[in-house]
């Protein structure tokens, strides 16, 4: 892997080691094994004789178990290696590591073989901000275990190492005195599992780890299976669908409330966790090929809809959940993530989903079920979402100490600003909420008049949704440029700078059609368009850093959106374009796309240059050519038909998608590439 | 300002008993019970919920999930000044059962109280 990390994973318990699978974190490093965003293990480091090993090789078996090929010493010149020592690692409530040693030489050898274990149990936000502990650590030793374990007050967590052969357990790790014939080899069985007491029965259910192995490898194996298959004369495109559908599988993850059923959680390693945002874009990305996981996501949203006004959380009667989290800060109040309601989009995009779920799979019983919670949804738009009464969705954290400035989907601290550099104060309206919003309006419409049999409700959203539209049309549109302001200010004033944002509002329908076509210019511009994708920040902006976050760097997500609203428009060669730059990227990263790169220009660095510290898998990075497979081939649903109307860049020749699961069954689709791409570089 | 002693996690249950039809709770079904431990005394309240038809009754029936919590904490939680699922995470609820009745009741308890509108005192 790029950063030489080794990561393994099962829903949100997951082992961050470096290619010996040893464990060395500080407290700012965000390796070990976690659980519920609790550090259960900071140190783990395997020695023989003393020595530390070295790595020749390690197998990704699959995303929650792995291999590693070791041998003794950490010189760099030869190693004369007497001995192997292989050690499997699988996760699972905790994990299980089967280590192994092999003895190459003709006389019997006797080891000491030690582990170092210890444990910070860092919440996951202090790793993140380097912040200290306020309970106090304990050890045990017994005759075949070691707990490390933590408390504050009624909060405890513990990490219980036991092995199947002997070893002398101390209270910092486990020896084995190993005697190994000629030609031999020896091995043994170590557990680490995590405990949450205090919490009564754990929603973490401990499994035999062999069997939950097993079934893991099974249902990996359905998954891909059940998923549409693709045939492309351009390889890379297959290996990259391949890496996606597998990735996705890991980020799967059960709340303890979804009845064993997953959804996407955002991404690895800070992420494992439900978000609103990010489970949203993931589920409409992948709503062609695994739709359950859109069904599992919206179940699980509404669960946890809000029902009060509570300023610490942010939130309200109606709003949808940004952040769910598990750990010793959110326990003690010190952060507000149980769940933190402090994000605008989700809420207008849960109910964008749950149409868009409909009309792809035909389950009106879901729409029915969740009726509640989507008028819910509709209503606060209107009630609680509108802050200056202007009729428009606006944010501003009510709390000041750890909520969220930017509740929109760039929210650094930075991501608005003026096309000098300024930042607005606040309220702020960001466009792309306005086209969320008025997306919403129109779907509710349709399911409130189709399903709920509420044709008041489905005339009064209609109106409000044309409205909505007349309204951002006008007060949104900057003249001298020709796109949409990335916000209003408090004072009503255009947050003028120009931005990927454009894009999400074509895909919401709320862009006049006399205005789409310069809003697609400006799009495929090379001023946005940097020949691997769009821009998140327009460059010549006065905050334009081709490495800033949110303020120059590609998101492939946000470009997989931009195409499909392209696409929504009639601007089919423009959504290619897009496409084509960001498959090509997705090739130099073998297949699996990080959350953001460079915004340099494409002929200036030929490769796509990844931004530092991205998270990666991340769910809607994985989730990103699945929709633009969708967008390529124009799918869509139409009545009880799937609409096949392809738009494929040239380079990637004949295309199948097979199996497109749906109300209609399963169908096939087919194209073949067209579309001549390649601007602002040099044509292949 | 001096009010009369009061027992906010009874007046919540007695409040919780009035309120009969719960659109919050219309898709739960199942029972939960709350054992709430004063010293050395426990007092169980059952609330019993199908389609939004809330029942509350002092009964030490079995049900679908059971929280165990002292009054002290619980105390807070009925008057929203402490959020029941922190308290779970925290371990000051011990929660056995059916995690996702637990998600539904939650619904049931109030707002935090909110300085900014309330007259001091």
């Amino acid at each position: 892997m790029s950063d030489g990390l080794v990561k393994i994973l099962d829903g949100n318990t997951f082992v961050v080691s470096d290619s010996r699978g040893d464990i060395e974190a500080s407290r700012t490093d965000p390796t070990g094994l976690f659980s519920y965003d609790t550090r259960f293990l900071s140190r783990w480091v395997l020695t023989v004789n003393g020595e530390r090993l070295s790595p020749l090789s390690v197998d990704d078996l699959q995303y929650f178990e792995t291999r590693f090929f070791l041998v003794p010493g950490t010189g760099t010149v030869y190693v004369d290696a007497k001995l192997s020592v292989i050690r499997q690692r699988a996760v699972s409530s905790g994990f299980h590591e089967e280590l192994t040693i092999l003895n190459h030489a003709d006389k019997p050898v006797t080891l000491t073989v030690r582990v170092d274990a210890g444990c910070d149990f860092a919440d996951l936000f202090e790793v993140k901000d380097a912040l200290r502990k306020k309970g106090r650590y304990t050890s045990k030793v017994e005759r075949r275990k070691l707990t490390l374990g933590y408390e504050r007050g009624p909060f405890e967590r513990a990490t219980a190492i036991t092995a199947t052969a002997p070893a002398q357990f101390d209270s910092e790790g486990l020896t084995f005195t190993v005697k190994v014939k000629a030609h031999g080899e020896w091995t043994t069985e170590i557990a680490v599992v995590t405990e949450h007491i205090g919490s009564g029965q754990s929603p973490l259910e401990h499994g035999n780890p062999k069997r939950v192995q097993a079934r893991m490898r099974r249902n990996l194996e359905r998954w891909l299976a059940e998923a549409p298959r693709v045939v492309c004369d351009w390889n890379p495109l297959a290996a990259t669908y391949r890496k996606s559908l597998v990735d996705l599988a890991a980020l799967r993850f059960s709340p303890p409330i979804a009845g064993g059923r997953a959804l996407p959680a955002a991404g690895l390693p800070w992420f494992m966790t439900m978000f609103g945002r990010d489970s949203i874009f993931t589920s409409l990305q992948s709503l062609p090929f695994t739709p359950e996981l859109a069904a599992t996501t919206l179940r699980a949203l509404g669960d946890w809809q809000g029902v009060r006004i509570d300023d610490f959380r942010d939130e309200d009667p109606g709003r949808i959940l940004h952040e769910m989290r598990y750990g010793e800060m959110t326990a003690f109040e010190e952060r507000p993530h149980s769940p933190y309601y402090g994000s605008v989009d989700a809420t207008p995009l849960y109910v964008v989903l749950l149409d868009e779920y409909e009309r792809w799979t035909g389950d009106r019983a879901l729409v029915r079920e969740l009726e509640i919670e989507a008028r819910a949804a509709l209503n606060w738009i209107d009630e609680y979402a509108d802050l200056q009464g202007t009729g428009y969705v606006w944010y501003r954290r009510r709390n000041e100490e750890s909520g969220l400035e930017n509740q929109c989907w760039k929210d650094s601290w930075d991501s608005i600003s003026f096309r000098g550099g300024s930042l607005p104060g606040f309220p702020r309206a960001t466009c792309e909420l306005q086209g969320y919003a008025f997306d919403a309006k129109v779907r509710g419409a349709r399911l409130a008049r189709d399903i709920w049999k509420d044709a008041a409700l489905a005339e009064k959203l209609e109106a409000d949704a044309a409205e909505l539209k007349r309204r951002f049309n006008r007060d949104y549109w900057v003249e001298d440029g020709e796109y949409f302001a990335l916000a209003l200010d408090q004072e009503g004033r255009q947050v003028d700078s120009l931005t990927s944002n454009n894009g999400h509002l074509l895909w919401s329908g709320i862009v006049d059609k006399t205005k789409a076509k310069a809003v697609a210019r400006q799009l495929l511009g090379p001023r946005l368009f940097s020949g691997w994708g769009v821009r998140t920040l327009a460059a010549g902006e006065g905050r334009y850093n081709p490495i800033g976050y949110h303020t120059g760097t590609v998101w492939p997500f946000d470009n997989s959106f931009v195409a499909w609203g392209l696409r929504r428009y009639g601007f089919k060669d423009e959504a290619a374009e897009i496409a084509a730059g960001i498959l090509d990227a997705a090739e130099f990263f073998d297949g699996r796309l990080p959350e953001a790169f460079g915004g340099y220009p494409r002929e200036q660095t030929k490769y796509p240059v990844q931004y530092p510290t991205a998270c990666s898998p991340q769910a809607w990075s994985t989730g990103t050519p699945l929709l633009l497979l969708r967008t390529m081939l124009g799918l869509e649903p139409h009545g009880e038909h799937l609409v096949v109307d392809p738009a494929l860049p040239r380079g990637i020749g004949h295309l199948e998608l097979l199996d497109i699961p749906g109300r209609w069954g399963r169908i096939d689709a087919f194209g073949r590439g067209r579309v001549e791409t390649g601007r602002g570089r040099a044509r292949r | 300002m001096a009010k009369p002693r009061c027992d906010p996690t009874a007046q919540f249950f007695a409040k919780l008993a009035e309120r009969s039809d719960e659109p919050l709770l219309r898709k739960a079904k199942g029972s939960m019970r709350f054992d709430v431990v004063d010293g050395r005394r426990t007092r169980r309240w059952l609330v019993t919920v199908d389609g939004g038809e809330l029942a509350v009754s002092s009964s030490n029936a079995a049900a679908s999930c059971v929280a165990r919590v002292d009054k002290a904490i619980f105390d807070r939680v009925a008057t929203g000044r402490l959020n029941v699922v922190a308290a779970v995470l925290r371990g000051d609820v011990a929660v056995e059962g059916d995690w996702r009745l637990l998600v539904r009741m939650q619904r049931l308890f109030p707002s935090p109280p909110r300085p900014r509108r309330r007259a001091s005192g």
